[in-house]
């Protein structure tokens, strides 16, 4: 128990002097920043970093940064014995004493769910229909997250181990009564798909409703696309009508998403494009017409359109050629002799 | 060679431990009345052969019934445990219930004296189909569990294993000594290497040579598992209780 004192002062002692470290660093930064250091705030020292130290590495974890010395160095588990050197926990000597709390918890409650339905079945009873555990939005922790919630490192059986258990839980008919147990090791689905938020469209002068995406990007070509609402079908590229594209393909490119949400004859586009080639061009109004008419349809065809992949850039760019070869893939005629 | 305390007993006249076999009703309202009369109140426990009453626990009987008697087939006999059995029936072999509950009491009684010198009891069992009872046994009498994968050097290596000095269990419980069907559970041989004492349910498979209170019975049947944890849960808190009001009165 001394040793572990010891231990356990000279953590904290070093705890401090990494806290005081960061915050003397944090003032340092806000100056350099010409900003008050009272209210700099943890994300405006990411940017700081990011605009002093520049990095192009690929992985995030390997530039720069400056964190409290809580989210840097990993928690650390507090006494876990008395003065008698009598562990606190039950299951101290499996010395995961935190997990296997949590399959211990599990098993108990799988226990009592079936004794309860043993007794419904008894009884006769109906089981309530209100009772109903929705887990749709909900996913199990990741093997990292429920390391960090147990502060315990688990092998990958082990973590197997726990989906299975918990999964047993779930499957049981009575599983709601064990909600707030369960809900503890799952995580929500935050919606990705429509978290940007889709724009009002403004008013001319005619009361026509508009919508205009700039940056519409493809390839080389970049532009921005106009959509007005109530319309003719009237389409204007760079001044001309749908025929500024030669071949056929480009032109259905251009009216795919139009058809797709059948408003083709119900709104006017109008697009200014420059840049690249025909191809290009066409992506680029595409995706740009795609994302206007996001303001005119309803959820539903939104999920729709999301599904048929218009809402989706296409980030491809031209790969550049290599030299000792003629293309960025091609190489020259192979010849044995 | 019998123990001490069992020694005295004889002398005494009255078998404290032995008294069992199928009429061992009887004996324990006897035997309290007979223990407050020798023994005045804080004499020193371990003089007396049956301190904490662990005799009157339970009768042959309820070994019976909570089918302790059984044991394996014929053919995986471990000769180490022919002095326990009484004999065969269909090919299976059968435990001598009055050998099994002299043992048992010796090993109640052993737990109690550890409970009250507040040691650290630890339950051990490999049988999944009881984990979740012993752990829970573990849990109520406020003592620890191990059910789990057997990480090699958690006893002999303990320090490196949880980072600190760490203080071992002071008795090791085994509900079963085996690991698997094949071989020994390491912590029996490790809990020897430490100069842990040990308590082990040993079945007809199993070698009862590094387990220091072997008893011999059935280690695989709930009922019976849930009897040994109510015993030594029982014993667990009569120890505790004695230590209470010991710490109570100094």
């Amino acid at each position: 128990m001394r040793a572990y004192l010891e231990r356990a002062k000279e953590h904290d002692e070093f705890m401090k002097k990494q806290q005081f470290e960061y915050n003397i660093g944090k003032r340092h930064l806000a100056n350099m920043m010409g900003e008050d250091p009272e209210t700099f705030t943890q994300k405006d020292v990411d940017r700081a970093i990011e605009y002093l130290f520049p990095s192009g590495i690929y992985d995030p974890a390997a530039r720069p940064l400056m964190k409290p010395p809580e989210e840097v160095f990993p928690a650390r588990k507090a006494a876990e014995f008395d003065e008698a050197g009598r562990p606190h926990h039950y299951l101290f000597y499996t010395g995961k004493p935190n997990f296997f709390k949590l399959l211990y918890d599990a098993a108990e409650n799988i226990q009592l769910l079936q004794q309860f339905e043993d007794k419904v079945i008894r009884k006769k009873a109906t089981p309530d229909p209100n009772g109903k555990l929705d887990l749709n939005a909900t996913f199990w922790l990741t093997k990292d997250q429920l390391e960090q919630l147990l502060v315990e490192k688990l092998t990958d059986l082990e973590y197997d181990n726990f989906k299975l258990v918990m999964e047993r839980l779930v499957s049981l008919p009575y599983s709601y009564r064990c909600k707030d147990f369960i809900e503890k090791f799952r995580k929500s689905l935050t919606s990705q798909k429509f978290a940007l938020e889709i724009p009002k469209p403004s008013y001319d002068d005619q009361g026509r409703a508009f919508v205009t995406t700039y940056e519409c990007l493809r390839k080389k070509a970049r532009g921005d696309v106009t959509i007005r609402s109530p319309g003719t079908g009237l389409i204007t590229i760079n001044g001309k009508d749908l025929t500024y594209f030669e071949d056929t393909q480009s032109r259905e490119q251009v009216i795919f998403p139009l058809i797709f949400t059948g408003l083709e004859n119900k709104v006017d586009v109008e697009c200014n494009i420059e840049g690249g080639g025909p191809s290009g061009q066409a992506g680029a109004i595409r995706w740009g017409i795609a994302w206007g008419l996001r303001s005119f349809v309803d959820k539903d065809m939104l999920e729709a359109m999301q599904v048929a992949g218009l809402l989706t850039r296409d980030h491809r760019r031209r790969e550049r050629k290599k030299p000792g070869q003629p293309g960025a893939r091609k190489k020259p005629t192979w010849k044995r002799r | 060679m019998l123990p001490r305390y069992l020694r005295n007993s004889i002398k005494n006249g009255g078998l404290y431990l032995r008294n069992n076999s199928t009429v061992a009703q009887t004996v324990p309202q006897k035997e309290p009345e007979n223990t407050q009369e020798s023994v005045p109140k804080r004499s020193n426990p371990l003089e007396h052969p049956d301190y904490f009453h662990v005799h009157n626990l339970f009768t042959v009987k309820d070994l019976f019934d909570a089918r302790v008697h059984f044991g394996h087939k014929e053919g995986s006999l471990n000769e180490y445990m022919t002095p326990y059995l009484y004999g065969s029936r269909l090919g299976h072999l059968i435990f001598d219930l009055d050998i099994t509950a002299d043992h048992l009491r010796k090993a109640l009684n052993f737990t109690a004296h550890i409970a009250y010198r507040g040691g650290i009891i630890c339950f051990f069992n490999r049988n999944a189909l009881n984990a979740h009872l012993v752990e829970r046994t573990a849990q109520e009498c406020g003592e620890y569990a191990h059910t789990r994968f057997w990480r090699g050097g958690i006893f002999t290596n303990a320090n490196h294993q949880f980072g600190a000095i760490t203080r071992l269990p002071d008795l090791c419980i085994f509900l079963n000594t085996q690991n698997n069907i094949l071989s020994q559970h390491t912590a029996v041989r490790d809990s020897a290497k430490m100069l842990i004492p040990t308590i082990g349910i040993v079945d007809s498979n199993c070698n009862p040579n590094l387990v220091t209170y072997p008893v011999p019975g059935n280690d695989d049947t709930p009922c019976a598992i849930e009897l040994y944890c109510k015993l030594f849960k029982a014993a667990i808190l009569r120890g505790k209780e004695e230590r209470m009001k010991l710490l109570q009165e100094s």
